[in-house]
């Protein structure tokens, strides 16, 4: 059995963070998270997920910055990114995430796309 | 009388007479003539004026009493019985020996002035009824940027004294404003127009619309320029309703969201906790859904609050039940955020009278703000949430204290008003508005110390006493 893709989770509502969390181990996702974007790049370097889903909107705009900070980081600048956002049609305006989820998210349609990013 | 001054006596354009003693014409010009008949045997003051006496004040008397020449204003009737204005002269005529046989009395006809003269009285009764009544503030500037003329509103506006500065009396500033239409108008002779926001003596400021026009001399020069303001404070605030009408849909609805898909992640626990028969799971999905559903609630409430006037519907509320029941609902929130919720109750039960719903809405969006504090500071470990009260004699004194993120002036001078957030994308800029307009409504207040870094205190004191009847819980602020 080959070993179990993790996914790193960042959204400042811990509550958020586990309802995802529980979904994503139920359907065979190792996972990681944390709270903010300042965190996010800690437990990234730490457990190298293969993929990570962002709340773009965090205090102190820590969402935005952690994903310019891996766009720019050589070792994880292919990690795919899946934001996920509260306000329609909010996309980064310099980078290109894997895709864009609307708050609230339709899980199946999530869970098709992070299996589309990682290849089946 | 030579042939030759009887030509020029009767040639000349205005009315002369020669008179003696007790007033008789003894000679009159032919104007005089034509516009009042025949004199002979008669007096001045029956053919002039129609009267049986001679008037009070006699020009030709005095003419007569000191041989000096006089001059009076008279209104004389004619022979048609029109009335005319006339500017009357009198001259002594003297006999070889220097006494005063008779008085040559000469009266031009000025009524066409004295109309154009009221007429002129009129319209400048006019224009100073528009200046000083017209419903906006209006001055007159030199290029100094000096009132030398303020109307009725802008003296009891901003308490306009003459020879102020135009900036010091609306902005209370010490230097000009950049841009100033005053100074563009003096500059362009132009017409030129921007709003502003000045301040009025009662300290509240007041949105105008000014227009700024150079009144010009006779040379075409501009010594002066009138600026008018008209108030469009009522118009802002509605345009302010309006849009914020449209932010509160936007940042509502993005609340909304976030805690919907909280709750749909609670229900996917409860929904797949049961397939697996795992029901730690059910119990955590349960937990995790009832709270995102009582934050959906107090949102709502707060909407509500925000929507219509509620009447209070006062009762006893005690302070020490209230604050419980507020801290067990927020409390597993900040367990699950990392901050330790500590209660600081008075030994008394803190009675007052008050709505309770209007009260407990009050009293969690003091501290949701205070767990927003912290959760959105990261550059502390362990934060602290703390939420008492104290009986006074006369009034309930609660207080919120955090150690989160702490507020800047900016933040705090704007911490009550309408959709303003400093978290971004985290509130709705609803919580403390309704917080304030909540105490206000129950005769109270909500005082606020902040410092960047360090956190936040919220006091807050209600009355005991009933607040005045008829007071709602959400009146205009």
């Amino acid at each position: 059995m080959p070993p179990k893709k993790k996914i790193l989770i960042i959204d400042d509502e811990p509550e958020m963070v586990e309802g995802l969390q529980v979904f994503l181990e139920d359907n065979g996702y190792e996972t990681c998270s944390a709270f903010n974007g300042k965190d996010g790049i800690t437990v990234l370097q730490k457990e190298r997920p293969d993929l990570v889903t962002l709340d773009i909107q965090m205090p102190e705009d820590t969402g935005a910055r952690f994903y310019r900070n891996l766009t720019k980081d050589k070792e994880f600048k292919d990690t795919p990114v899946i934001v996920i956002s509260g306000l329609p049609g909010r996309h980064l305006s310099t980078s290109h995430p894997y895709a864009v989820f609307e708050k609230p998210i339709d899980k199946e349609k999530l869970l098709a796309t992070i299996r589309q990013a990682l290849g089946g | 009388m030579d042939d030759r001054y009887r030509q020029y006596f009767d040639a000349l354009p205005c009315f002369l007479t020669v008179q003696d003693r007790n007033l008789k014409i003894l000679s009159a010009n032919r104007a005089f003539r034509k516009a009042f008949g025949e004199h002979e045997g008669r007096c001045c003051y029956q053919v002039y004026k129609h009267l049986p006496e001679p008037c009070e004040v006699c020009p030709v008397e005095r003419t007569f009493r000191d041989g000096q020449l006089h001059q009076s204003e008279e209104v004389v009737t004619t022979l048609e019985g029109r009335e005319l204005a006339v500017v009357v002269y009198t001259t002594p005529i003297r006999d070889d020996a220097g006494n005063i046989t008779a008085v040559m009395e000469m009266s031009a006809d000025i009524t066409e002035i004295k109309h154009l003269q009221n007429q002129h009285k009129a319209s400048r009764e006019l224009y100073r009824l528009l200046f000083e009544e017209v419903p906006c503030y209006i001055s007159i500037q030199d290029p100094d940027m000096r009132i030398v003329r303020a109307n009725r509103l802008h003296r009891e506006t901003f308490g306009t004294a003459y020879g102020c500065h135009c900036y010091k009396v609306l902005k209370h500033r010490d230097e000009e404003c950049v841009p100033c239409v005053v100074r563009e108008s003096f500059k362009t002779g132009q017409v030129t127009q921007r709003e502003e926001v000045v301040k009025a003596l009662d300290g509240r400021e007041r949105y105008v619309l000014v227009t700024a026009a150079p009144i010009r001399d006779e040379s075409g020069g501009i010594q002066r320029v009138i600026e008018m303001s008209a108030d469009i404070t009522c118009l802002r605030q509605l345009q302010d309703k309006l849009s914020s009408v449209g932010l509160l849909v936007g940042s509502i609805s993005h609340d909304l969201k976030g805690l919907l898909n909280i709750m749909d992640g609670g229900i996917y626990m409860v929904n797949s906790g049961i397939g697996k028969g795992d029901m730690t799971r059910v119990n955590r999905g349960w937990e995790i859904s009832l709270r995102s559903m009582a934050r959906i609630r107090s949102l709502v409430q707060n909407i509500l609050y925000y929507a219509k006037d509620r009447e209070l519907v006062l009762e006893k509320i005690s302070a020490r039940s209230l604050l419980t029941e507020v801290c067990d609902q927020v409390e597993p929130r900040a367990r699950e955020l990392g901050i330790d919720l500590q209660r600081r109750f008075d030994q008394e039960p803190g009675e007052f009278d008050g709505d309770i719903t209007a009260v407990r809405s009050l009293m969690i969006n003091l501290l949701e703000n205070s767990l927003d504090a912290c959760r959105v500071d990261l550059n502390k470990k362990g934060h602290q949430v703390s939420a008492g009260f104290t009986d006074l004699p006369d009034a309930v004194r609660f207080e919120v204290v955090d150690n989160g993120i702490g507020m800047d002036r900016e933040t705090v001078d704007r911490a009550f008003s309408l959709f303003y957030s400093s978290k971004g994308a985290g509130g709705t800029g609803l919580g403390l508005f309704i917080a304030d307009k909540i105490t206000k409504a129950h005769g109270g207040a909500i005082d606020l110390h902040s410092e960047p870094g360090k956190g936040t205190r919220f006091v807050v004191r209600i009355p005991k006493g009933l607040p005045q009847p008829g007071m709602n819980a959400c009146s205009e602020a």
